[in-house]
């Protein structure tokens, strides 16, 4: 497979996961707020300015915007075009590495892709206010849709295993910033009421962050209705069989990695393989505990850093091939997290136009 | 009769119209078509619309309008009414092709190596030396069984009697032929029916042709060739059609910067390393193929293809330096040139033509700008164009200047009122618009052409420009059997 095809395919899955993962974020923190408007005010800022905490985004958004509400914090994550990570910015990647690959991928996931860009073209900021859970539902709907699709028309090989890779390794990331959230609203209100950090707040806090990874049923069915932090942690971080848990998510990556590379236990060939391995083994005999004496938030955040290095080396190893005679200028060109986006259409889309007879 | 043609206008004393005759009455092999089109009502005409841009739109052909803001894409403008061409009509075309396509790679050849048709005084030299698009480091290469146009895309007229004319090749990456592909199948979503009234040649097989004939000329010691699709890239204004085609074949589609070259030969960056190619089918010009070789400043190239190529490790479709031969002035001697190299007249009648290198020529055109259409010789898409009776006297004098300070860029030619066909103005109304033929040529062991081509209308009222970069549109055409 081309290493280029490679890539967008890559990203692809990449930008539809993260757009979907920025779709649960926003839902649930509507959810959360229905659910709490008798305790404390809907627009109280340290709910919304949570979710760009988690972005790492707090720098861009303050240009942008001068307060934390509602509508700005909705206007950012969802329509903004200046920001790369809006549900509207990450469709029109995919679609756009969809387009350069459209020979490759089948042409009903390009429908799919495009259908839902062009639905986004039409939502207007009312609309969304109007029906949050609906719009929500929407896109985490197409994003299904893509997958099922995927699955169903698109070869079950290398390709695909790319896919894979992209879409866990977003998603593990995206679980371990939700969780994240969490920390941020704690940590903003012990500052702000402390009366208030543990008691019935606290524990719908929980249930959103469950819900909004679809995991409150299953949850359930695990531990009754047993909702204390150990246990959303425990099942959210470390549980096997769930699919949207940070646990699962590595190992179905590490997965999708050997079965291109033909790594197996105990014997990996290249440095994704290798990271991805030592991190799902650290999982796998991972207690809570120890995620607690660590400290939550330090060790979301060193797992946030070793997925990078793991992108990283998937670029380095699969999408950056180069011989000798290619200049090192090309591959610093493609750095992860930027796909066909920006900086490639600058350099080449004037000569592109050329007469075409 | 359909009530949308009671009220169409033929105006058949000004126009040669492709359905009604000068006695007013449709020709025979429209008459299954306007009976069906009788059925339908306005509301009929406006879901078929639906369907098939609704088609056109989830295959993502649309074309993208440079210098707009991202999401302006807009769907190729397409006509529901399509051209029929009786069967007889075709064979004259497919003959009068295969002959002009046939004499034209001999000329190639011939230019690329003894150049007797120079030597004999049949074509000025100075007229191919001195052309921008003569390759002289390619003179003595041989490509693979000697052919060097393997796709081309000659542009078919028919004149106020309705006589088929040439009116210019295109040898080096015409474009076009999705389109004529994919205006086959939406015209099967939306008018099932119709077809099951009329013999229609089908066409579908168009991309299992294109890849045999690429594989007939891989360099010949390759086994079971790696045939490759080079775009300049996802901006290109025919992106589509690239992809498209790759996509159909089965092969690679392939930019710039997937290719490399090692030791003369060129191959695949993949994720398993290095794949080499055989074949690489280039919808990039010349200009742009080799930085090495051609202009440096070029990113969308391959460093090294031309060598590779040189070296028989890898055939180009098309050759280079073909441009050579669809030069608009070169192209007033392929009369001269198919009789030269076959000894036979030309099946396809050119558009008269005078050349403002030749004296006499030019006193003749300057002289009546008014009349006539001037051309650039090397533009294409319908830029560089006067067409003298819509000009003004200001755009006549700025010509005039231009083509005495270059005479040898210059040609110009009778204005031709080309043939009408009715398309929909909107969805209530039928117009006659001008239309015009590119039948699709592929030439590798034998010529090959699938039944009918790409037809193009100048959907403005009254436009007598098809290009779609100038708001052309294109149709379904028909190649019927009785």
């Amino acid at each position: 497979m081309l290493s280029r095809v490679a890539e967008s395919l890559f990203w692809m899955s990449r930008y539809f996961e993260r757009a979907e993962n920025t779709a649960r974020f926003l839902d649930v923190n509507f959810n959360l707020l229905l659910d709490l408007n008798k305790i404390t005010h809907i627009e109280n800022p340290s709910y919304w300015v949570a979710l760009i905490l988690v972005t790492s985004d707090k720098e861009r958004f303050n240009t942008l915007y001068d307060e934390y509400s509602a509508r700005t914090v909705t206007d950012y994550l969802v329509f903004n075009k200046s920001n790369p990570n809006s549900i509207t910015s990450c469709i029109g990647l995919a679609r756009e590495n969809a387009r350069s690959i459209i020979e490759s991928i089948s042409s009903e996931m390009w429908e799919q892709v495009n259908n839902l860009y062009h639905y986004l073209q039409n939502v207007t900021p009312q609309f969304v206010q109007n029906d949050p859970y609906g719009f929500y539902k929407e896109i985490k709907n197409a994003s299904h849709l893509f997958q099922g699709i995927t699955d169903n028309t698109f070869s079950h090989n290398e390709g695909w295993d790319f896919i894979q890779i992209a879409k866990y390794l977003e998603r593990t990331d995206n679980i371990a910033r939700l969780i994240d959230v969490k920390y941020h609203m704690l940590l903003s209100e012990a500052q702000s009421q402390p009366e208030l950090v543990a008691g019935s707040e606290d524990i719908i806090q929980w249930m959103a962050v469950l819900k909004s990874c679809s995991a409150l049923e299953a949850f359930r069915k695990v531990y009754l209705s047993k909702i204390d932090p150990d246990n959303i942690l425990r099942f959210l971080i470390l549980d096997r069989t769930f699919p949207r848990s940070i646990n699962f998510s590595v190992c179905a990556a590490e997965d999708a990695l050997w079965r291109i590379s033909g790594s197996s236990r105990h014997r990996y060939v290249n440095n994704a393989d290798r990271l991805i391995g030592k991190l799902e083994a650290e999982l796998s005999y991972t207690a809570i505990e120890d995620i607690f004496s660590k400290g939550l938030h330090l060790y979301l955040a060193d797992l946030e850093q070793r997925l990078v290095k793991v992108g990283e080396q998937v670029h380095l190893t699969y999408f950056a091939y180069h011989t000798p005679e290619i200049e090192s200028s090309d591959i610093e060109e493609a750095l992860p997290f930027t796909g066909v986006a920006g900086g490639r259409a600058n350099w080449s889309q004037a000569q592109q136009h050329q007469q075409q007879q | 009769m359909s009530r949308y043609f009671e009220r169409y206008e033929a105006e058949t004393s000004r126009f040669f119209d492709e359905v009604i005759s000068k006695e007013g009455t449709p020709r025979t092999h429209y008459d299954k078509m306007l009976h069906r089109f009788g059925q339908f009502s306005i509301d009929d005409i406006k879901a078929r619309r639906e369907i098939v841009n609704i088609f056109f739109r989830n295959q993502g052909i649309t074309f993208t309008v440079y210098g707009e803001e991202e999401g302006v894409e807009r769907l190729f403008p397409f006509d529901l009414i399509p051209r029929v061409l009786p069967a007889n009509e075709w064979q004259t075309i497919e003959r009068g092709l295969t002959q002009r396509i046939t004499a034209l790679n001999a000329f190639l050849h011939d230019i690329y190596h003894g150049q007797k048709i120079l030597k004999d005084k049949v074509i000025p030299a100075e007229l191919i030396l001195g052309s921008q698009h003569f390759r002289r480091e390619f003179v003595g290469v041989n490509p693979p069984l000697g052919i060097y146009i393997h796709v081309t895309g000659s542009d078919i007229i028919r004149d106020g009697e309705g006589n088929y004319l040439v009116l210019e090749d295109n040898l080096r990456t015409p474009s076009g032929v999705s389109y004529m592909l994919q205006n086959r199948q939406a015209m099967k979503r939306a008018f099932p029916v119709l077809f099951d009234k009329y013999k229609i040649r089908p066409i579908e097989n168009y991309p299992q042709e294109l890849l045999r004939t690429l594989q007939e000329i891989a360099p010949a010691s390759r086994r079971d060739p790696n045939v490759v699709v080079l775009t300049p890239g996802i901006y290109n204004s025919a992106y589509f059609e690239h992809s498209f085609l790759a996509r159909q074949m089965g092969v690679e589609l392939t930019e710039g910067k997937d290719l490399v070259v090692n030791n003369n030969k060129v191959y695949t960056r993949t994720t398993r390393g290095l794949e080499q190619v055989d074949v690489v089918y280039r919808r990039v010009d010349d200009a742009y193929l080799d930085p090495l070789v051609f202009r440096p400043d070029s990113k969308l190239g391959v460093a090294g293809i031309v060598n590779a190529y040189r070296k028989g490790n890898v055939t180009l479709a098309n050759a280079i330096g073909c441009g050579v031969a669809d030069d608009k002035v070169i192209y007033s001697f392929v009369p001269e040139i198919i009789k030269y190299y076959l000894g036979e007249d030309p099946i396809l009648e050119n558009v008269p033509t005078w050349l403002a290198s030749n004296p006499s020529d030019l006193k003749y055109i300057l002289a009546n700008l008014d009349s006539l259409v001037v051309k650039a010789a090397n533009e294409s898409g319908g830029y560089g164009m006067l067409i003298g009776p819509e000009s003004t006297i200001e755009q006549q004098e700025n010509f005039a200047e231009m083509i005495v300070a270059n005479p040898r860029n210059y040609i110009a030619q009778p204005t031709i009122s080309l043939s009408r066909h009715p398309s929909f103005f909107n969805d209530t109304e039928l117009f006659g618009c001008h239309i015009d033929l590119r039948p699709y040529v592929l030439y590798g062991k034998t010529v090959t052409i699938v039944p009918g081509g790409l037809t193009r209308v100048a959907l403005k009222r009254g436009s007598l420009v098809v290009n779609s970069s100038q708001g052309g549109g294109s149709k379904d055409t028909w190649v019927v059997d009785e």
